[in-house]
């Protein structure tokens, strides 16, 4: 304290002399040299307040920094200092209306010290602020700017120092460089780049997972910028794959809470990047405490924009514009009127209560969940290609098919008000809107009381539309005069419809793979044909053959989504099927146990990334293909990208509730289970084991 | 998942990290050191009692500021009263800057008025790497059982200033209080900070 109080005052006697001394002295011509750089000296180590330019100019930026010039083998430290010391600040004074930025951090570097780790800089190092200059500031000789300054300076002792450095610059319309503007256009080379990437962690037992995308090398180190992350002192595992880089790192041991978001810099020494990380995998991200009382009703909020929003999506739109234009301001029932509603809700309740269902039974999903169904899709696909036909007038009038779609979409009844609402529920369930994506974020994670709530003000948005035009006279006023263009704007929304349907087909083929897809367009278009054949058939027997030629083409892609015979055909589609293992299935792993032989069993998805990086690391080297590709090894991988029963299963027998997963059987003997990052010999080792396992007993 | 997993482990206030790292309510690892009159003292001499263990460099700034300010001496004697029992421990190694004769150490507890129940050599190393101890100050409290209940920093400001300890949340104040009036601790890690123990190597 009796030290640093020296400084100052010693600091502002100079500070005093020198300005005095100048103004005095210095001519209007000088004024470049007008400016000197304000020291303070420290044990080890001397600090300056420096700028970039003679003066301030209105409307521009200028570079205030702090130089910190320690002795040789001491240093000072980055934003986040790593095992132990601390990070430099320095707060800002002045009387003026300046806006000081964030310090600019130089890439930092590892600096060992024993067993642990520092991240800082050796050697001199000067700290830029940009200082943003309001257009209306008025000019005078001298504006003081003042910053406080803390530091710590370090070799293996370290020592901490406090000063208040004083810069007194003029607000001039004319300015130009300091002698210690090189020094400036120096440090900014060492800065990270201005580019942002974007980056996604996961969370394993002992370690952590990095990804930066659109990244390639294998050069980079990771400096996180919280200090109770990673373990400084760990070596990084870093790779490279397409076009992005992976890193695993030990975890600190004082990491144990939840972030969605973690930030940090990548750096190879000489070019660096900032990276924005977000938690992997989607609606699992966000945490059931998120909503908490006050946030709650801002996801309620939310929900209920969304929905009202729904409906102006797509695969929406269309049918209720068909329903609001053949409104009538007719005396019915209230409840009558309200039955829409009701048919909104019960069928958005019916999806939560799956939901919760779902998730109590330990399964994670997210909205459009039961797209990951292929039979779905298919179903989907023929519900939008029939209410697109509807909307073409495609479909006979008198043809009972007509009589069910009128009735859906366009009828009057209580009982057609309830369907239209259930089938608006049913056509949005692919769609999402703006507002809804967080809302049902929480809504998927959160108990269920919270889910149901959440539910249902998504549903009251999204009715609330037809509702008011159903309820309230008035609204009717508000649409537009019927006539002629109703008819071509109805045929028009049946395209909206079509383009649905073109995106289920492009969803049902990276399911089920090209060949599948092009089954599936085909029995489309004979769906298409056979309803026009229908409108036309007047005998029996041809309206009989007809509709049975229907029924066929829609059973058949039904059918072909569900079979397991297709699997075969499927492997030719969406994903290369190699040779060298088989695809999880828990009969023949049976089979394989009970003939004593060794299985190895892999859980795997495409959005995992942990997976990836193991896959990479260790599971494609050549020892560990070698020793999968041996005479009584078994390379057994389950794909957990889209939901799969029997996987889901096989998990919680190991009470897993996701991947990675990797399990060594040796037949009935005995099985191991790998961690979740792996290594060659980790992998080998377990091989071996297992073989020894069984060579005892024979 | 691992993040089903992690939320689990959440959940049960558990942290995860194996290997050579310390883990909160777990059984703390025995040791047995000296003492500055020369006996071994050892952790489980000490069950049934709460133990603090601070790793303390009397020259590392940071560990001056909260002597200078009788702010762990403060803690040292409410907790004694209390029957806690404390014990200071210096990792550095000799030549190492903290690295003090027994006769210094005593001498270092009459001046400062500090009332730690033994202060403890570990000139090797030996225990402050079994503990993970990073920085001094380092501070972990020890239930009757044997568990580790706190790891981490002394209070919630990084700094070598004085004026911030008033400001500060002491972690081990709140986290020693919690547990003798029978309540769990709600940080049981925090990150530590301070200057690098100075490890033989």
């Amino acid at each position: 304290m009796v030290l640093d109080k020296m400084i100052i005052i010693r600091w502002r006697a100079a500070v005093i002399a020198l300005s005095v001394m100048l103004f005095s002295a210095l001519s209007h011509a000088q004024e470049q040299d007008a400016l000197p750089s304000y020291t303070a000296t420290g044990p080890h180590i001397q600090v300056s307040l420096l700028a970039n330019k003679t003066a301030l100019v209105p409307g521009t930026e200028v570079l205030l920094g702090v130089l910190f010039e320690p002795e040789q083998d001491w240093h000072t430290y980055w934003r986040n200092p790593g095992d132990s010391g601390e990070a430099p600040t320095i707060s800002w004074q002045t009387d003026a209306p300046l806006a000081f930025g964030d310090i600019q951090w130089p890439l930092p570097t590892a600096i060992e010290v024993a067993h642990l780790v520092n991240y800082g800089y050796e050697g001199a190092n000067l700290l830029m602020v940009p200082v943003s200059i309001p257009d209306d500031l008025a000019t005078t000789d001298a504006l003081q700017i003042s910053a406080d300054i803390s530091w710590l300076v370090c070799k293996e002792d370290c020592i901490p120092g406090w000063a208040t450095l004083v810069i007194d610059i003029p607000v001039s319309p004319n300015g130009a460089d300091t002698p210690q503007a090189g020094l400036f256009e120096q440090t900014k080379m060492l800065l990270p780049s201005e580019e942002l990437k974007s980056g996604l962690f996961e969370i394993t037992e002992n370690n952590l997972v990095f990804e930066v995308s659109q990244l390639s090398g294998q050069q980079w180190t990771l400096y996180p910028f919280r200090s109770d992350v990673i373990q400084h002192a760990a070596s990084q595992q870093v790779l490279s794959m397409d076009d992005s880089v992976q890193l695993v790192i030990p975890r600190s041991d004082y990491f144990y809470d939840q972030p969605e978001r973690l930030d940090w810099l990548i750096s190879d020494g000489t070019r660096g990047y900032y990276v924005e990380g977000h938690l992997s995998s989607g609606a699992a991200g966000i945490s059931a405490s998120a909503a908490t009382d006050t946030s709650l009703w801002l996801f309620v909020l939310m929900a209920f924009a969304g929905g009202l929003i729904l409906n102006l999506m797509p695969c929406v739109l269309p049918i209720l514009s068909i329903k609001g234009m053949a409104v009538q301001a007719t005396s019915q029932k209230l409840s009558h009127k309200l039955a829409y509603l009701f048919g909104v809700l019960a069928c958005f309740n019916a999806f939560a209560l799956l939901i919760i269902a779902l998730q109590q039974g330990g399964q994670q999903i997210g909205w459009g969940f039961h797209m990951q169904e292929p039979i779905v899709v298919v179903l989907l696909a023929f519900l939008f290609t029939f209410i697109a036909l509807i909307l073409l007038d495609a479909i006979a009038v008198s043809s009972r098919f007509a009589g069910v779609g009128n009735s859906l979409v366009s009828g009057e009844s209580a009982m057609s008000n309830f369907s239209t609402g259930a089938l608006a529920v049913i056509v949005a369930s692919p769609c999402t809107a703006p507002f809804m994506a967080a809302a049902l974020g929480v809504a998927f994670v959160s108990e269920p009381p919270v889910t149901l709530l959440l539910f249902n003000a998504l549903a009251l948005g999204f009715a609330l539309p037809l509702t008011l035009l159903f309820t309230w006279s008035r609204a009717i006023s508000w649409l537009p005069k019927p006539g002629a263009w109703m008819e071509r704007f109805k045929h028009f929304l049946a395209f909206p419809m079509f383009a649905t349907v073109a995106w289920l087909c492009w969803v049902f083929a990276g399911q089920m793979g090209s060949q599948l897809q092009f089954v599936l367009l085909i029995m489309l278009i004979l769906f298409c044909m056979f309803i026009w054949l229908l409108g036309h058939a007047t005998k029996p027997v041809v309206k009989v053959l007809v509709s049975i030629g229907l029924i066929f083409s829609m059973v058949f892609p039904l059918w072909l989504s569900v079979s397991p015979n297709v699997q075969g055909l499927k492997g030719q589609g969406a994903s290369e099927q190699s040779s060298d293992y088989v695809d999880f299935n828990p009969q023949q792993l049976a089979t394989l146990r009970n003939n004593d032989e060794i299985v190895v069993v892999n859980m795997t998805a495409d959005w995992c990334i942990t997976c990836k990086v193991n896959e990479q690391v260790a599971l494609s080297s050549n020892d560990v293909k070698q020793a999968l590709t041996q005479e009584n090894v078994t390379y057994m991988v389950g794909d957990w990208t889209n939901k799969n029963a029997e996987i889901f299963e096989y998990l919680t027998q190991y009470e897993r509730a996701g991947v990675p997963l990797y399990v060594v059987y040796a037949g009935n003997k005995s099985k191991q289970v790998l961690p979740q990052i792996l290594t060659t010999n980790t992998v080998i080792d377990a091989i071996t084991k297992a073989k020894q396992e069984l060579n005892h007993v024979n | 998942m691992s993040i089903k997993q992690f939320f689990a482990a959440l959940a049960l206030g558990v942290s995860l990290s194996v290997s050579a790292s310390i883990k909160v309510d777990a059984p703390a690892p025995d040791f047995t050191l000296m003492n500055t009159q020369g006996e071994a003292v050892s952790l489980s001499d000490y069950q049934g009692k709460y133990v603090v263990l601070e790793w303390t460099n009397h020259e590392c700034p940071y560990v001056v500021k909260h002597y200078n300010s009788d702010n762990m001496q403060g803690l040292q004697r409410k907790y004694a009263e209390q029957d806690v029992v404390w014990l200071s421990i210096i990792s550095s190694a000799q030549g190492k800057q903290g690295y003090v004769t027994a006769e210094q150490a005593d001498e270092l507890t009459a001046s400062r008025n500090a009332a730690p129940k033994h202060v403890l050599f570990d000139t090797s190393g030996e225990v402050g790497k079994k503990y993970s101890a990073k920085t001094t100050p380092h501070m972990y409290i020890i239930d009757p059982a044997g568990q580790l209940r706190y790891a981490g920093g002394i209070d919630s400001i990084k700094s070598a200033n004085p004026a911030d300890i008033p400001k500060a949340e002491n972690f081990v104040d709140v986290g020693l209080s919690a547990l003798l009036a029978g309540n769990d601790i709600e940080k049981k890690l925090t990150p530590p900070y301070g200057c690098s123990i100075k490890y033989q190597s």
